[in-house]
């Protein structure tokens, strides 16, 4: 990828000292981790503790009912599956755009798509009142001469988001694979071995760099239109039914956008607590935040249009049914989550990402955390109230969820933490090659020559690193 | 030889008790031989009688056979047998003609009920601690002879007593039989949907002291005072088929329906119009209606004694011109007016009473205001109109008023120096108010031998159970006193066999008087109640219906087979026999109590859709059904206007106290907009304390805080007639099916 | 000649009385959830007597409506179901299978008139009321959606009878518990494909009316509506 002028990691010019403290937390093991993991872990215990209580009891222990047949789980599922979208916005649409302040964060935002979509994949299961057969949904050739329905919505999941998830581990796992290279070459013991079979025989040659650049230019091109079909589909779990306010044009491209809005939000959450805790303010500079950021506000921009299109819409309209749910959320019951999304989505970020002052990291980090919040909300709002008041007012229902789906709503949150903590633990987290690729060329000239071709032998010779640096990241301007 | 005789020999030769004493219920299950002649998968169709309430209609029951895990001999095991499946109308008998409601679907489950008393048993702790042991037929029937006797041989037979439901057919003249043979006063009958009030005017202004019958399919306009005739009143479901035909039978012609009730019942949501006169004002009304029909002269004088009993009739009732009629009633005299004109156009008109109206202390002069007005319409015994059932050319030996009365026995203390107490099919501890103290009254009778299925309130007190069959395992019979134009005996035998160590009643009574023996014995000389019943069939072999008569052998099976008798259509409805002599009757203001300052809401016990009088609160089908107005499953509701409950700070789902003079209680509060202002409403049936597992200790019993006002020319319970305050206290949760209460709720937000 | 099975229900006859209700629950082996389960919602009833207020005090009205599944031509409920689970029959009805069904509850979402039912936990039974079962119909367990079927049992029952005896359907034959039940005979059910059968002539009626028809679902109950005394001319 060629450089452009924007990169973040410019004045970085000691490759030993960036391979040094981005492999760092691959080296190290410390109680902190282990405590972390460990609680997390237990909350993580704690979901599938009751999950199995679920399955074994029956779905009945969770709070559904009829008519609102759809609650937690499926809002966890919308929702995770709309956090994944961070991975294609950074990864993809930046790296096709040449944006190259999206380096250091590539690998966070493909990490979270990856782990969100595994998380998000999990509730179609969990929500099944027989899981032990979802694998009917698969569609093999069986005796009974039984294929899936085709035309169910659930089923375009079913293909959409297994295609994005084997897309984007891919997108995933191929970049990783010469920090990989690089991690066996600078580590000794197991950790060499370890590296060293997942580095799959890594050369840095001339070929091998040619071809992973291209595919990843490939991927990046064919996972934007794989991610936007994924939310759109799962829009069209609910907009291909009859259900007031359901049933809309705008539920697609509304979806799509909010889970871009909630992708980016994750991610920034994501890059604010690997900063603090991985000691990695060097290479996740305030720019990076400072565009993300922006885009935060535009997407929050954008959320609030297609919120306020619908509403009005519906409202104008004055179609009974319609209506009568849109009240709910305006003067009814719901009306306080109705609000306190708003002000999270919109009115807490606005003004912390648009005036330049409060983006900060801070700013941008309080923004996403109130963002994360109100799009969870978002999707409840969209999913319980059109189901708990539908056509005929007698078969009217409010829905109060339990014990077990808040346990389990809350042990995703763990476990999506905890994967990237234990993911972080073993691989890179900001993608070293790619980072080094934007620094070298800013200093080119000072740096001492690498070949371009064997980036593995990145010893530099420790007089020249001495000094160079004379220390840790200094400023060349 | 058959089950039930090897039975009744067994009970009699003592075998039973030698058998029981050697053997436990074996660990392993047995199969059984199967005692049936069946065929895997096929269905067969018995006809049977559905007793749960007062209409009597026809049955078919579906029977498959299939595997029932049963005791016989001691022995634990398994028996293929025929097993009902469904109940359906039996689209021959002339009530219900093949349909059936809720109710009667759910009897059904009696039979199979998990709580039923499968075999006899002796008390074993303190009387109502619900302590029970079992014990054999032939120990239990044998200690109520030896009891029977001991009272006989002490020349004190009229300290024997029946307490019962309502008595009709065979079983009635079994027990009638049984008692005027032994000395004892006639049986007590509890039935608290009886009406009374209504049998009592009936018989001043017709002289017959019977519940009428309506054609509706051929009215044109129906007007009714309260009563539930489309839910739980009377004969429901041949009224419910004739209602459809008024409405919809008849191409170009549509009759037309007035309800006038304070709290919208099942039926009251049907009419065209729907009219709240005030409490107890109904036969003002009904009065006011038929002073404009004289002064406009909109139907021929008439001068009848129905109508002279209405003090006034003769000058054209002054005191109800539409002015104080108005005043009474809270109703417009415009209206009033229109109304008259109305029924008047549509002849043939009819009106009916019922429920709520004859509870109240002034519920007599309702009842004969109505007749009144239904002699000025010209609708008795009149096509469209209202008339009696003809009665079955059976040899009855006493007419039903012969009966005794229980709350008049209970207060009027005629219970004391009762040693022998038989309990049937009748829960009074439950259903009477708690100031009449009846528990107490009837735990002091030293010996109680209940013959009920199941452990109630009442049958708890009981020193012996001698467990009843369900109605599908009993040879069954019954005369319908409503809903037909045809004379009726209904006749059915077991459609199943027993499932549990039971014995009928009725062949327990015979199995009694046997060994009593004397003129008990000669009295009742049947070996079994089958007997019996073919012996009191036979004249009816040539009374009609079966034309040409057939022989009594054929006869008899094409009885079973048909699932009763019934005569040919009366060719012309006869005149009715008027006594004469009575003082004519005005309206008093109807009397409550608690005064109207400490006590401003009109308290409204009703008849519930799904438990009667609460003698279906077992049966889990019922508990789940959704009321019908309030959506209520498993629980009771205090139904109180909106504007009320705002007044008092009450809201939907709080837990309320409802305090008369004489009780209280506490229920979640529905808010309900088809209710008077001043009145609250609870459905009648649950706040059971015992009985079964479904019924037991959920929702509360309306009736155990009514006043014991009574209606004073019947002495029955005027459970119209207490006034209570209502207040909040706490929280509650009721289970509602519903969800929104307005089609389009949005709308009238708008409004 | 194939058979399309349609009811017609008179809002006219109708009078609350839910005769019906109870009758579908002992024919088609419906389970009761109990008072805990009855609080959360989950009481099944596969037709069900709608009530609805109009006015208040004193001039209140009531409607009575009874819903059951509507065995739409154009049934929401099928396209989203992932395992065909609910489908369309070849004589109209909607047929659920309820050894395919998942468990999704995409269907009961999908459906306009809240008639699809599922069952939150295994039913049960407290002995030895499961005699009472009808044999004929499947015991659904956890995790099954049901519905109203029309009876289908009786349908094939009726069909095998009539072939073995090698002749037509009669005329009230078959008949759903619900129909057979009601006492003021406001549900009528049979042939559409026989212009001359009761349902068909009542389906023609001018007071009928599909309930929300607008949503095309082509459903095949047709409501009749009931008539307003006071507008009419006797």
């Amino acid at each position: 990828m060629p450089r452009t002028s924007d990169e973040p990691n410019a004045h970085l010019v000691n490759h030993d000292l960036v391979n040094k403290d981005l492999l760092r937390p691959v080296a190290l093991l410390s109680t902190r981790f282990f405590l972390v993991v460990a609680l997390l872990g237990m909350v993580v215990l704690a979901g599938f503790s009751a999950w199995g209580y679920q399955l074994y009891n029956g779905i009945g222990v969770a709070g559904i009912r009829r008519p609102v047949f759809w609650g937690f789980y499926i809002t966890n599922f919308v929702f995770w599956i709309g956090i994944s979208h961070a991975g294609t916005l950074i990864s993809a649409i930046l790296r096709l755009a040449n944006a190259g302040w999206r380096r250091p964060i590539t690998r966070c935002a493909e990490v979270i798509t990856v782990f969100a979509l595994l998380i998000g994949a999990m509730f179609p299961v969990i929500h099944l009142g027989r899981p032990w057969q979802a694998f009917w949904l698969i569609p093999y050739p069986n005796e009974r001469g039984l294929w899936p329905n085709y035309r169910s919505p659930l089923m375009w999941d079913f293909f959409a988001i297994n295609t994005y998830l084997i897309g984007s581990t891919t997108f995933l796992i191929l970049p990783i694979i010469p920090d990989f290279a690089l991690a066996r070459d600078k580590f000794s013991g197991w950790r060499k071995r370890f590296y060293g079979i997942l580095s799959l025989g890594w050369r840095g040659t001339q070929r091998q760099w040619h071809r992973l650049e291209t595919a990843m230019q490939i991927m990046a091109i064919i996972i934007i239109p794989v991610a936007v079909s994924v939310h759109t589909i799962v829009s069209w779990d609910f907009a291909m039914t009859p259900v007031p306010m359901w049933h809309s044009t705008i539920f697609a491209p509304y979806f799509v956008a909010g889970a871009i809005f909630s992708g980016i939000a994750a991610l920034i959450v994501a890059m604010v607590f690997l900063r603090r805790f991985l000691h990695l303010e060097e290479y996740l500079p305030p720019v990076c935040f400072d565009n993300l950021g922006k885009l935060l506000l535009l997407m929050s921009l954008l959320w609030l249009y297609f919120v306020f299109a619908e509403r009005l819409t519906v409202w104008y309209g004055n179609e009974t049914a319609e209506v009568s749910v849109l009240w709910l959320t305006q003067r009814g019951p719901y009306r306080y989550l109705f609000w306190i999304m708003v002000a999270c989505n919109f009115g807490i970020p606005f003004p912390l990402l648009a005036i330049k002052k409060l983006r900060t990291i801070s700013g941008t980090c309080i923004a996403s955390i109130a963002v994360v919040g109100g799009m969870w909300l978002e999707r409840y709002l969209i999913i319980v109230p059109s189901l708990s008041r539908k056509f005929l007012p007698y078969a009217w229902g409010t829905y109060r969820p339990t014990w077990v789906e808040i346990t389990i709503t809350v042990a995703t949150f763990a476990g999506m933490a905890l994967l990237y903590v234990l993911f972080a633990k073993f691989v890179p987290i900001i993608s070293i090659w790619e980072l080094k690729v934007g620094m070298r060329e800013a200093s080119e000239s000072e740096l001492p020559i690498v070949a371009q071709a064997d980036l593995r032998t990145d010893n530099i010779a420790p007089e020249r690193a001495n000094k160079q640096a004379g220390g840790r990241g200094q400023f060349q301007k | 030889m058959e089950r039930r005789d090897f039975l009744k020999a067994t009970v009699l030769t003592g075998a039973t008790s030698a058998l029981s004493g050697c053997e436990k219920p074996a660990q392993k299950l047995v199969r059984f031989i199967p005692e049936e002649d069946l065929v895997p998968g096929v269905a067969t169709w018995k006809p049977s009688v559905c007793t749960l309430c007062s209409a009597g209609c026809g049955l078919m029951v579906r029977i498959l056979p299939g595997e029932a895990e049963v005791v016989r001999g001691g022995k634990l095991g398994t028996i293929q047998m025929g097993l009902a499946k469904k109940l359906e109308g039996n689209p021959n008998h002339p009530v219900n003609r093949g349909r059936l409601c809720a109710r009667g679907q759910a009897g059904l489950q009696i039979t199979y009920h998990p709580d039923r008393v499968n075999g006899p048993l002796r008390r074993s702790g303190p009387r109502g601690s619900g302590n029970f042991l079992a014990t054999t037929w032939e120990e239990a029937l044998s200690e109520v002879v030896s009891k029977l006797g001991e009272i006989r041989s002490k020349n004190r037979p009229r300290s024997l007593r029946v307490l019962s439901g309502r008595l009709r057919g065979q079983h009635g003249e079994l027990v009638r039989k049984f008692l005027k043979a032994f000395g004892a006063p006639p049986a007590m009958v509890f039935d608290p949907l009886d009406e009374p009030v209504l049998r009592q005017a009936n018989l001043l202004s017709f002289g017959q002291a019977s519940i009428p019958s309506f054609d509706l399919a051929r009215t044109n306009y129906l007007i009714c005072f309260g009563a539930d005739f489309l839910g739980t009143w009377n004969s429901p479901v041949a009224q419910s088929a004739g209602y459809g035909e008024m409405r919809q039978g008849r191409p170009g012609s549509r009759g037309g329906f007035v309800q006038v009730e304070q709290r919208m019942s099942q039926t009251g949501g049907n009419a065209d119009e729907w009219i709240a006169a005030r409490p107890g004002t109904e036969g003002v009304l009904a009065l006011g209606m038929a002073h404009v029909m004289l002064k406009e002269q909109l139907r021929p004088h008439v001068q009848d004694n129905a109508t002279r009993l209405i003090a006034g009739w003769s000058e054209g009732l002054p005191d109800y011109a539409p002015s104080p009629v108005e005043e009474k009633t809270g109703i417009p005299g415009k209206r009033i007016e229109r109304l008259a004109r109305e029924i008047t156009a549509h002849v043939p008109a009819v009106a009916m009473i019922g429920g709520l109206p004859l509870a109240h202390t002034n519920g007599l002069f309702s009842a004969l205001a109505v007749n009144a007005l239904n002699t000025l319409l010209g609708s008795v015994g009149t096509p469209g109109g209202m008339f009696f059932a003809p009665r079955p050319p059976m040899q009855e030996a006493e007419d039903l008023t012969e009966d005794g009365n229980f709350v008049r026995d209970l207060l009027g203390a005629k219970l004391d120096g009762t040693d022998v107490l038989l309990l049937h099919n009748s829960n009074p501890v439950f259903a009477t108010p708690a100031a009449w103290k009846v528990r107490n009254s009837l735990a002091q009778i030293p010996f109680i031998v209940s013959f009920g299925s199941f452990v109630d309130e009442t049958s708890e007190l009981a020193d012996l159970i001698l467990p009843d069959h369900s109605p599908l395992e009993s040879w069954l019979d019954d005369v319908p006193e409503s809903g037909t134009n045809r004379a009726v005996v209904s006749l059915a035998p077991p459609a199943m066999q027993p499932l549990h160590n039971t014995l009928a009643m009725p062949d327990a009574l015979l199995t009694i008087a046997h060994q009593l023996g004397g003129d008990l014995g000669k009295a009742l000389p049947w070996e079994s109640f089958q007997d019996m019943l073919q012996d009191s069939m036979a004249p009816l072999r040539t009374a009609g219906g079966m034309h040409p008569p057939p022989s009594p052998e054929a006869f008899w099976t094409q009885v079973q087979e048909q699932g009763g008798w019934w005569g040919d259509e009366p060719k012309q409805s006869g005149r009715l026999a008027s006594p004469h002599g009575r003082a004519a009757v005005k309206f008093t203001e109807p009397q409550f109590d608690g005064e109207e300052s400490s006590f401003p809401l009109h308290f409204q016990p009703y008849v519930s859709q799904a438990f009667l009088d609460g003698s279906l609160a077992h049966l889990p089908w019922m508990q789940e059904l959704p009321d019908s107005l309030s959506t209520i499953m498993w629980g009771t509701g205090v139904e109180i206007n909106p504007k009320t409950a705002q007044r008092l700070g009450i809201e939907q789902d709080d837990l309320v106290e409802v305090r008369s003079q004489h009780g209280r209680l506490m229920a979640p509060a529905l808010l309900s907009p088809g209710i008077a202002f001043d009145v609250v409403a609870m459905a009648m049936g649950q706040g059971h304390d015992n009985f079964s597992r479904y019924a037991s200790g959920r929702g509360a019993n309306p009736v155990t805080i009514l006043a014991p006002v009574q209606v004073a020319e019947t002495g029955s319970l005027a459970w119209a007639a207490t006034r209570v305050r209502v207040s909040k206290v706490g929280k509650a949760r009721l289970a509602l099916f519903s969800g929104g209460l307005f089609e389009r709720p949005f709308e009238l937000q708008s409004r | 000649m194939s058979h399309r099975w349609g009811m017609v229900v008179d809002l006219d006859r109708c009078t609350g009385c839910e005769a019906c209700v109870v009758a579908c629950h002992a024919e088609n082996n419906i389970p009761t959830v109990g008072e805990e389960q009855a609080l959360k919602g989950r009481a099944i009833h596969w037709i069900r007597v709608e009530r609805y207020y109009e006015g208040e005090f004193p001039e209140v009205r009531v409607k009575f409506q009874p819903v059951l599944c509507q065995q739409c031509d154009n049934a929401p409920c099928e396209p989203v179901c992932p395992t065909y689970a609910s489908y369309h029959t070849e004589e109209g009805l909607n047929g659920q299978v309820y050894n395919r069904c998942l468990g999704t509850r995409y269907c009961a979402n999908a459906c306009p008139y809240t008639v699809r039912f599922f069952n939150f936990f295994n039913p049960a039974w407290d002995k030895p009321l499961h005699l009472q079962l009808n044999p004929e119909v499947s015991v659904r367990q956890v995790g099954i959606m049901e519905k109203c079927t029309f009876c289908v049992q009786r349908i094939k029952s009726a069909e095998v009878h009539a072939k073995m005896e090698k002749r037509d359907l009669r005329e009230g034959e078959p008949t759903p518990a619900c129909v057979q039940s009601c006492p003021p005979k406001a549900l009528v059910f049979g042939d559409l494909n026989d212009p001359e059968s009761e349902v068909s002539r009542m389906t023609r009626s001018r007071r009928g009316a599909k309930l929300l028809g607008e949503l095309g679902t082509q459903p095949k109950v047709t409501y009749l509506q009931r008539e307003d005394w006071n507008a009419k001319n006797i």
